[in-house]
């Protein structure tokens, strides 16, 4: 029974990693077609340098992400305190629709955007005489809109775990409400921040469903330039590419994973 | 002019009332305990004063001064937690440090006033470490100092040796004690322990669904019950059932007549005696007329070191009695015939 469990766990394992094993092995193949291995390279990699396509992309990618993990990360540790820590008028729908983002499928959530902008901005071109289109602004508002929900999860796990009379205590101590945030709250629920902040960073640079919806010319990111690219055939410029988002993400999903288990003294208890 | 004053304060959350018409004034310098089971809404009582809860109608007054709706950083009250509530993220020092910082107090006197907060609860030593590193009594004395350090006009205490076993907690009931007369600070304290409120404070407000019930001294408290719920909530009491015949006599349910003092105001009353009051005699002893007396029979015999407890059915009624384990007591055995005697004046007559 144990060695049927460790097998599977080996099989599980296996299929799990072995595409990745072949994607990387295959960046640094020397030929041109992907099936036909000829000989170790790294040129792949140094094409991505040559490729001013590749560039731009990973440039808007990476603005975007910026953009929207700041504003997502701001907004989303707001709406947690909001709903973990203050009594107010329709607290408990505004709890339900604050998830909403994570279970809503992503091509429903990218219509949904699509059609929001395409409204908005007619109105607003139509009001002001501008001639606004769908860019780098639109994808961040998409990407801040879905990244609030997850930063807001992680936010308020690590606030569910905070003694609510600390910050009383500093209340009591003369703190003003702002006094009590930074000098108290802030520095508690930091790892959940941060945590937070890396995941939406992750999400916002690895989507593609949405970001592909309301892009607009030359607004192309890094994934969606890759999944257009695999359509003409698979290069091993793809491959290369894609290694290094592979890389990127699981740096950042490690980094997010170890802000949130730095020890957890929240008070609350007379350890 | 009180230090703390509530008028006519009540708070409700949603349908339940927390607090139901209080009226109360804390002496200056005085150590006052609000004592009650959990919910009776003494700890609301202390958050209303701290500025944690706002009152629903009433008045809250520091030293004559309205403050019932401001927040809690502009209350000259500090609190001391039941959980503590110490900065995680601090030191012992810069806990003790963080409300004068907040005043903007220069940091050289800052300084010595942490210094001496430290020294006064022996923790100079550990101002360095973080709260998560100090045992239970020392977080204790670390979330004290924080707040003693602020020289509050009230401090207000909840339930802050709850968390700490009983030799350390004694312990801490005299230090506290002697800590309030040395600083002379008027201490509220909310506690559901009747042993320390009667130990430590100079006044009880014993407290019940929402309501204050009585009001007074701990002897007052513990010998005039004036409610039945003051009676039983402190201490163990015989609570004596029976029918007023005139101003001094009671008829008790199983027939026999006891004197009492004070006028019964209605026809049904509840005579409450102390067990400690009771004493056992036998027909020979000729205990003198004017104690009251109930013949019965011993059916149970507690032997707790210090006291001796018995249970005495005087037909009819039950009553404990507790005979202090002094020398020549006469021990009573299970089957014994006895006389229960007690004085007129330690009964009382309690309303229900």
């Amino acid at each position: 029974m144990e060695r049927l469990l460790a097998a599977n766990a080996w099989a599980v394992f296996a299929f799990f990693y072995l595409p990745i094993l072949v994607l990387i092995v295959l960046s640094f193949n020397e030929n041109r077609n992907v099936n036909i291995w000829t000989g170790f390279s790294t040129r792949w990699y140094g094409e991505i340098l040559d490729n001013a396509d590749v560039l731009r992309a990973l440039r808007n990618s990476l603005v975007v992400a910026g953009v929207s993990t700041v504003c997502s990360t701001a907004l989303g540790t707001a709406a947690a305190l909001a709903v973990e820590r203050f009594r107010f008028r329709g607290r408990r729908l505004f709890d339900g629709l604050l998830y909403l983002p994570i279970i809503i499928p992503d091509v429903t959530m990218a219509v949904m955007m699509l059609l929001f902008f395409v409204q908005a901005l007619d109105l607003v071109n139509g009001l002001l005489g501008t001639r606004l289109n769908l860019g780098l602004a639109t994808i961040s508002l998409s990407h801040i809109a879905f990244n609030i929900s997850f930063v807001a999860v992680v936010v308020r796990a690590r606030l569910g775990q905070l003694d609510p009379a600390i910050e009383e205590a500093a209340a009591d101590l003369y703190a003003g409400r702002w006094q009590v945030f930074r000098r108290v709250t802030l520095p508690l629920i930091l790892p959940g921040v941060l945590g937070g902040a890396l995941l939406a960073l992750t999400l916002s640079l690895d989507d593609v469903v949405i970001t592909s919806f309301v892009s607009g010319p030359g607004s192309t990111t890094l994934p969606v330039y890759v999944f257009g690219l695999v359509r003409r055939g698979v290069t091993p410029l793809i491959n290369a590419v894609s290694t290094v988002m592979l890389l990127g993400s699981m740096l950042l999903v490690g980094l997010s994973l170890m802000v949130q288990r730095r020890p957890a003294t929240l008070g609350g208890g007379n350890r | 002019m009180p230090a703390v004053e509530l008028i006519g304060v009540t708070k409700r959350f949603g349908e339940v009332i927390a607090v139901d018409r209080l009226d109360l004034a804390v002496d200056d310098g005085e150590f006052f305990s609000l004592l009650g089971p959990s919910g009776c809404g003494k700890t609301t009582t202390l958050r209303l004063i701290a500025g944690f809860e706002f009152p629903t109608a009433g008045s809250v007054r520091i030293h004559g001064r309205e403050v019932g709706l401001e927040p809690p950083n502009r209350r000259p009250v500090n609190t001391v937690f039941q959980s503590y509530a110490l900065f995680p993220h601090m030191t012992v020092a810069e806990n003790v440090a963080f409300g004068l910082e907040m005043r903007r107090l220069p940091s050289a006197e800052i300084a010595e006033r942490v210094r001496k907060a430290l020294d006064m609860v022996q923790l100079a030593h550990r101002a360095d470490a973080r709260p998560s590193q100090l045992s239970g009594g020392q977080q204790q004395r670390v979330a004290l100092a924080r707040a003693l350090v602020c020289e509050p006009e009230v401090l207000l205490l909840d339930e802050p040796l709850g968390a700490l076993d009983l030799k350390l907690r004694q312990a801490m009931q005299v230090e506290l004690k002697d800590l309030q007369e040395r600083v002379g600070i008027t201490f509220v304290y909310v506690t559901h322990d009747q042993q320390e409120a009667l130990t430590m404070s100079d006044r009880i407000g014993v407290m019940n669904e929402g309501r204050l019930l009585q009001v007074g001294r701990p002897e007052d408290i513990y010998e005039r019950p004036t409610s039945r719920f003051v009676a039983d909530f402190i201490g163990d009491i015989n609570l004596l059932e029976g029918r007023r015949v005139d101003s001094e006599t009671v008829e008790l349910v199983g027939g026999h007549k006891i004197r009492v003092l004070g006028d019964p105001s209605s026809s049904h009353v509840t005579v409450a005696v102390r067990p400690e009051r009771l004493e056992l005699m036998s027909d020979s002893d000729r205990p003198p007329d004017r104690l009251n007396r109930l013949p019965g029979r011993v059916i149970r015999r507690t032997y707790l070191g210090d006291v001796i407890g018995y249970r005495v059915d005087c037909g009819g009624v039950v009553v404990e009695v507790k005979e202090e384990n002094r020398s020549g007591l006469v021990v009573r055995q299970v089957g014994d015939d006895v006389l229960v005697v007690w004085e007129p004046e330690a009964g009382g007559i309690v309303v229900d």
